[in-house]
C-alpha cells in the first residue's frame, strides 16, 4: 500500500471513532439543556396531554440509551428525524443549508489562501520595510477583531457608505436558478446564466471577506515568520552565493517550506469557519446552516442540533484529512514516515 | 499575485455592474420577521405565521378596522341559537385551487386543527361538536355561552379540505398526517396572496391571487417577499438603500429612532396587549399582598416607558391605565395612568409581615428579549429604595417555560409581554388569572382567587356587552387589589417603513385592526412607486 493511501486509511478509521464519540456526546448534551424540547415545540399554549403525546413520540421518557438506540437505527436509514423548529426532515434542512455555508467557507477559504500566503511572502521578502510594516498592522487587524465586527464595517463601508455591494442572501430576487448542486456560482454557470453569476459573486464578496480575513491574517503572519525563519537557513544562504535570483529563492527555497505550517492552519481555521460562520451568516442574511444551527440550539431542537452538529463534525474531519494529504504532499518527510 | 490582480478586479468590477440592472416592473414589498415562519394555518402561533395565515387564508370573521367587534368575512352572517352558533357563508368564494369553499371545508379546517392541537387549537376548547347543516351553513356547539367565540373565529382559517385530502401522507390516524407535510409548505386557502416559495428559515414569496373573491387593489403589492432573521444592522442598511420595506417589530428603540432620524416613516400596531412584570404571590415575601403592593407602588413607570420612546411621538408602549389595556372591556379611562408612589411603597412595606433585608429578590429577564435586562435594572434600582436586595437573572426563553411549571422554582419577578390574539379580553385574561391555568409562561403568578376566577367566567359567559364591560371593570379593580402583577405599559408594535408603502391599518386608527399582525393584510397596502 503506498504511504499515502496508508495515511488515508489511518485517519479514515481515527475519524470514525471520533464521529462515534462525538454523535454520543452531543446526543446527550442535547438532551440535558435546560427546557422540556417538546413544549417548546408545542408553544406555550399546548395542554399538558399533547405535550406528554410528543414526548412519548420522541422516546424522551425512555432512558437515554435506549434513545440512543432509536437514534442510532433511523441514522442508519438516513433519517435525523423531523426539526421540531422547522417542522421538516432535518436531512431535508441540512440539503438545503449546508451548501450557502459551503460555498461562503470554500470563497473564505479561497481568498485566505490567494490572500493571506502571497501577503505573508511580500511581507518577509521586504522585511523591515514599510511595505512589510503595514502588511503586519493590517494583519493584526485581521486577526484581533472577531468576523462579525468585519461584516458590519464591511457593511457600513461597501453598502451603506459606497453601495457597491448588495448585504442580504445569496443572489438578486430577480434571479430565478434551477438548483443542480446548491452551489449558487456553479448552478448560475451551469445555467449559463452570466447576470446570474454576477449577483452570486458580488452577494458573496462581503460575507466571504469578513469571515476570511481573521484568517488571512493569520496565514499572513504565519508565512512571514516561517519564511523569516527559512531565509536564515544556510541553504537560502547558499542559493544567495551561488547568484540565484531573488525571487527563485523566494519562489522555491523559501516560500514552499514554510507553506507546510500554514496549511495546516489554514486547513483547521477553513472547518472551524463551519462553525463560527453563524454571526457573519446572521448579519448578511446568509441562509447558511451555521445560522440553521445555532437557531437548533436556541430553541432545543433535539434532533437539528445532533444532526447539525454531525455533519460539521464530518465536514471538519474531512477536511482535516484533506489537509493531512497535501501537507504529506508538500513535506515528504510526512510521506516516507508512512513507510514505517 | 499581478497575474491574478487584474482579472480579479474585472471579475469584481463586471459581477457589480450586471447585478446594478433595472428592476421588473412589479411592485414587490419586502419585509421581515423573526423565524420560523410558519406556513400550516393549524399551528400557527407567532406573528410571522400571523403575517402568512391573514394572507394565504381567510377567515369566517374579521375584526372591524377602527371600531370594536367583528364583521362578516367568509361568512355571509351569523345568528346565536342557545348555546350555538349557526354561520351561513359566502356562496361566491372559491380557494386559490379553484375549488369552491363550502361548509365541509370549515367543518374540515375545525376537526383538523383540534386534532393537531397545536398553535391557537385553545381558543375552541369550548365547542363540543361541528355541523355541516348545508353546503353553505355551519353550526358549532359550545357547552355553555362562550360571548368570546365570534372573536375566536378569527383564528380559525378555512382550509381547502379537497386538496389536503389529495395530499395525506401517512400519519397517525385514519386521517393520516392531516395534512401537516402538505400544509407545511404549500398554501391551500381561498387569501389574496398565493405562496410561491417558502423556507421557513429563510424567506416566503408570495403572489397577489387574481381569483381572490373581494379582488386586489392594483395598488397593493404584486410580490411580497417576507425575510426570516435579518439582523438589526442589516435592516437599518437596506432600508436605507430602499431595498427593504418594513421592518419586524423587533428592533431596538435606537435603530427604530435612527430609521425614523433618516425619513422612514413609523407604523403602529396596538394589539391589546401589555409588557407584565408577574410577581410569584406563592414565595415570600411575595406570598404577602402588602410586599407585592410595595413593589407595584415602587415601579418607576415612566422611565419604563422612557425606555422604549422611539422619538417625541412613536413608542413601543403607552401609559398602562391598570391591569386590562386602554380600549379593551373594563379598561381605565386613559387619563387615569399608573405613576410611581413611594411613600405609598412605604407604607405597604410597613403592613408587610416580613423584612425585606431578609430576603433576595430574583429578577429574571428572558434572555432572548434584550430589553428585558433595562427592565431588570430598573427594578433592582426602585426595589433597592425599599430595602429589597436583588439578584438579576437571565433565562432564555426554553428555561423559562420550564421554571414556571414549578411554583417553588418560578423567580419572584418574572417579566413578560402578552397580546389578545383574538383582540378579546378573555383570551387575554383568562390564561393569566384563572386558577385552573396557573404555571404557564402566562401565569407564573400562581394566582388563586376565588373572585377573580367567578369574574373571569361572568366576562366569558355575558352576552351583552355592557355586562362583558361590567364584569371585566370588577376584574381590573380586584386585580390592581391583589397587586399580583406590575402592568408596566400598554404595549405598541413599531415598526419602520420606507415611503414606498402605504399602510392604513398601521397608520390611521380608523382603520385600524385590534388583532396582532391584521394590520399586514398586503391587500390593503399600497405601493407608491415601482
Amino acid at each position: 500500500m503506498s504511504p499515502v493511501l496508508r495515511l488515508l486509511a489511518k485517519r479514515l478509521v481515527t475519524s470514525m471513532i471520533v464521529l462515534i464519540g462525538v454523535s454520543m456526546l452531543i446526543f446527550s448534551i442535547a438532551r440535558v439543556i435546560p427546557g422540556d424540547p417538546a413544549r417548546i415545540a408545542l408553544g406555550p399554549n399546548a395542554t399538558a396531554e399533547q405535550v406528554e403525546n410528543l414526548r412519548e413520540r420522541l422516546h424522551l421518557n425512555e432512558p437515554l440509551p435506549v434513545q440512543y438506540g432509536h437514534f442510532v437505527a433511523d441514522l442508519a436509514r438516513g433519517d435525523l428525524g423531523i426539526s421540531l423548529y422547522t417542522n421538516r426532515p432535518v436531512t431535508r434542512d441540512i440539503a438545503q443549508f449546508l451548501p450557502a455555508t459551503l460555498e461562503l467557507i470554500f470563497v473564505a477559504g479561497l481568498m485566505m489562501i490567494v490572500i493571506g500566503l502571497p501577503l505573508g511572502a511580500l511581507s518577509a521578502r521586504y522585511r523591515h520595510t514599510w511595505a512589510d510594516n503595514t502588511i503586519r498592522m493590517v494583519s493584526l487587524l485581521g486577526v484581533s477583531a472577531p468576523a462579525f465586527v468585519w461584516a458590519v464595517i464591511l457593511m457600513l463601508l461597501f453598502a451603506y457608505f459606497l453601495p457597491i455591494f448588495p448585504i442580504a442572501g445569496r443572489i438578486a430576487n430577480m434571479h430565478v436558478v434551477p438548483s443542480i448542486t446548491g452551489f449558487l456560482l456553479v448552478d448560475t454557470l451551469v445555467a449559463g446564466n452570466l447576470r446570474a453569476f454576477g449577483s452570486a459573486v458580488s452577494h458573496i464578496v462581503l460575507p466571504a471577506f469578513a469571515l476570511a480575513l481573521s484568517g488571512i491574517g493569520q496565514a499572513a503572519r504565519l508565512t512571514r515568520s516561517n519564511m523569516v525563519e527559512t531565509y536564515d537557513r544556510p541553504y537560502i544562504e547558499m542559493a544567495q552565493a551561488y547568484g540565484f535570483p531573488e525571487r527563485r529563492i523566494a519562489r522555491r527555497y523559501a516560500f514552499r517550506p514554510s507553506m507546510i505550517p500554514s496549511m495546516t492552519i489554514i486547513g483547521l481555521d477553513f472547518a472551524a469557519m463551519l462553525g463560527n460562520a453563524f454571526l457573519v451568516e446572521a448579519v448578511f442574511a446568509w441562509p447558511g446552516l451555521s445560522r440553521y444551527g445555532v437557531a437548533a440550539i436556541l430553541r432545543k431542537d433535539l434532533n437539528a442540533i445532533v444532526g447539525t452538529v454531525l455533519c460539521i463534525s464530518a465536514l471538519f474531519l474531512i477536511v482535516n484529512i484533506i489537509v493531512d494529504l497535501i501537507t504529506a504532499y508538500i513535506n515528504p518527510r510526512i510521506r516516507h514516515s508512512q513507510r514505517a | 499575485m499581478k497575474r491574478f490582480a487584474l482579472p480579479l478586479t474585472a471579475a469584481l468590477l463586471a459581477a457589480t455592474s450586471l447585478t446594478a440592472l433595472p428592476a421588473a416592473a412589479q411592485t414587490v414589498l419586502s419585509l421581515d420577521e423573526v423565524p420560523v415562519g410558519e406556513l400550516d394555518p393549524g399551528k400557527a402561533s407567532d406573528y410571522a405565521d400571523s403575517l402568512l395565515m391573514f394572507n394565504v387564508y381567510d377567515t369566517l370573521v374579521l375584526p372591524a378596522q377602527g371600531e370594536p367587534g367583528y364583521s362578516p368575512h367568509l361568512a355571509e352572517s351569523w345568528e346565536i341559537d342557545g348555546n350555538d352558533f349557526v354561520v351561513t357563508l359566502r356562496q361566491d368564494v372559491t380557494f386559490q385551487s379553484g375549488n369552491a369553499m363550502t361548509a365541509e371545508d370549515v367543518v374540515f379546517s375545525y376537526d383538523r386543527i383540534k386534532a393537531l392541537g397545536q398553535g391557537l387549537s385553545f381558543l375552541f376548547a369550548n365547542v363540543t361538536g361541528i355541523e355541516a347543516v348545508d353546503d353553505h351553513t355551519v353550526r358549532f356547539s359550545l357547552d355553555e355561552p362562550y360571548s368570546p367565540f365570534i372573536a375566536s373565529l378569527v383564528r380559525l382559517p378555512i382550509v381547502d379540505k379537497q386538496l389536503v385530502m389529495d395530499n395525506l401522507a401517512e400519519g397517525d390516524d385514519e386521517m393520516g398526517d392531516w395534512g401537516e407535510a402538505f400544509l407545511s409548505d404549500n398554501g391551500a386557502g381561498t387569501g389574496a396572496y398565493v405562496v410561491v416559495s417558502h423556507n421557513p428559515q429563510e424567506e416566503t414569496v408570495m403572489e397577489k391571487n387574481p381569483d381572490y373573491f373581494l379582488g386586489v387593489p392594483d395598488a397593493a403589492p404584486d410580490t411580497v417577499r417576507l425575510r426570516y432573521g435579518l439582523e438589526a444592522a442589516t435592516v437599518r442598511t437596506l432600508i436605507a438603500q430602499n431595498e427593504h420595506d418594513i421592518s419586524s417589530q423587533w428592533l431596538p428603540p435606537e435603530v427604530l429612532r435612527s430609521l425614523a432620524g433618516t425619513g422612514a416613516q413609523l407604523l403602529q400596531e396596538t394589539g391589546g396587549g401589555a409588557f407584565y412584570v408577574k410577581l410569584n404571590t406563592t414565595k415570600a415575601p411575595l406570598d404577602d399582598v402588602n410586599c407585592r403592593r410595595a413593589l407595584v407602588s415602587a415601579f418607576d413607570y415612566e422611565a419604563a416607558l422612557q425606555m422604549v420612546a422611539i422619538t417625541d411621538e412613536a413608542a413601543q408602549g403607552s401609559p398602562s391605565t391598570g391591569a386590562i389595556p386602554v380600549g379593551m372591556f373594563g379598561a381605565n379611562p386613559a387619563d387615569q395612568i399608573l405613576t410611581r408612589d413611594m411613600d405609598a411603597a412605604r407604607e405597604y412595606l410597613e403592613a408587610c409581615e416580613y423584612d425585606p433585608a431578609d430576603f433576595t429578590l430574583e429578577l429574571s429577564w428572558i434572555a432572548e428579549v434584550p430589553i428585558e435586562e433595562r427592565f431588570a435594572l430598573l427594578m433592582q434600582s426602585n426595589f433597592s429604595e425599599l430595602g429589597f436586595n436583588a439578584q438579576i437573572q437571565r433565562v432564555p426563553w426554553a428555561m423559562f417555560t420550564d421554571l414556571v411549571t414549578n411554583p417553588e422554582t418560578t423567580p419572584h419577578v418574572s417579566q413578560i409581554f402578552v397580546n389578545a390574539v383574538t383582540g378579546d379580553p378573555d383570551t387575554l385574561l383568562y390564561p393569566m388569572y384563572h386558577s385552573s391555568v396557573a404555571g404557564t409562561w402566562q401565569s407564573p403568578e400562581y394566582l388563586d382567587d376565588a373572585e377573580v376566577d367567578e369574574l373571569l367566567e361572568r366576562g366569558r359567559t355575558a352576552m351583552t356587552d355592557e355586562e362583558r364591560d361590567e364584569a371585566y371593570s370588577a376584574l381590573n379593580a380586584r386585580l390592581m387589589d391583589l397587586a399580583a402583577t406590575i402592568y408596566g405599559y400598554d404595549r405598541q408594535s413599531i415598526f419602520a417603513a420606507s415611503n414606498r408603502v402605504n399602510v392604513p391599518a398601521l397608520s390611521s386608527p380608523e382603520y385600524a385592526f385590534g388583532v396582532d399582525g391584521m394590520g399586514f393584510s398586503f391587500r390593503l397596502m399600497e405601493m407608491t412607486a415601482e
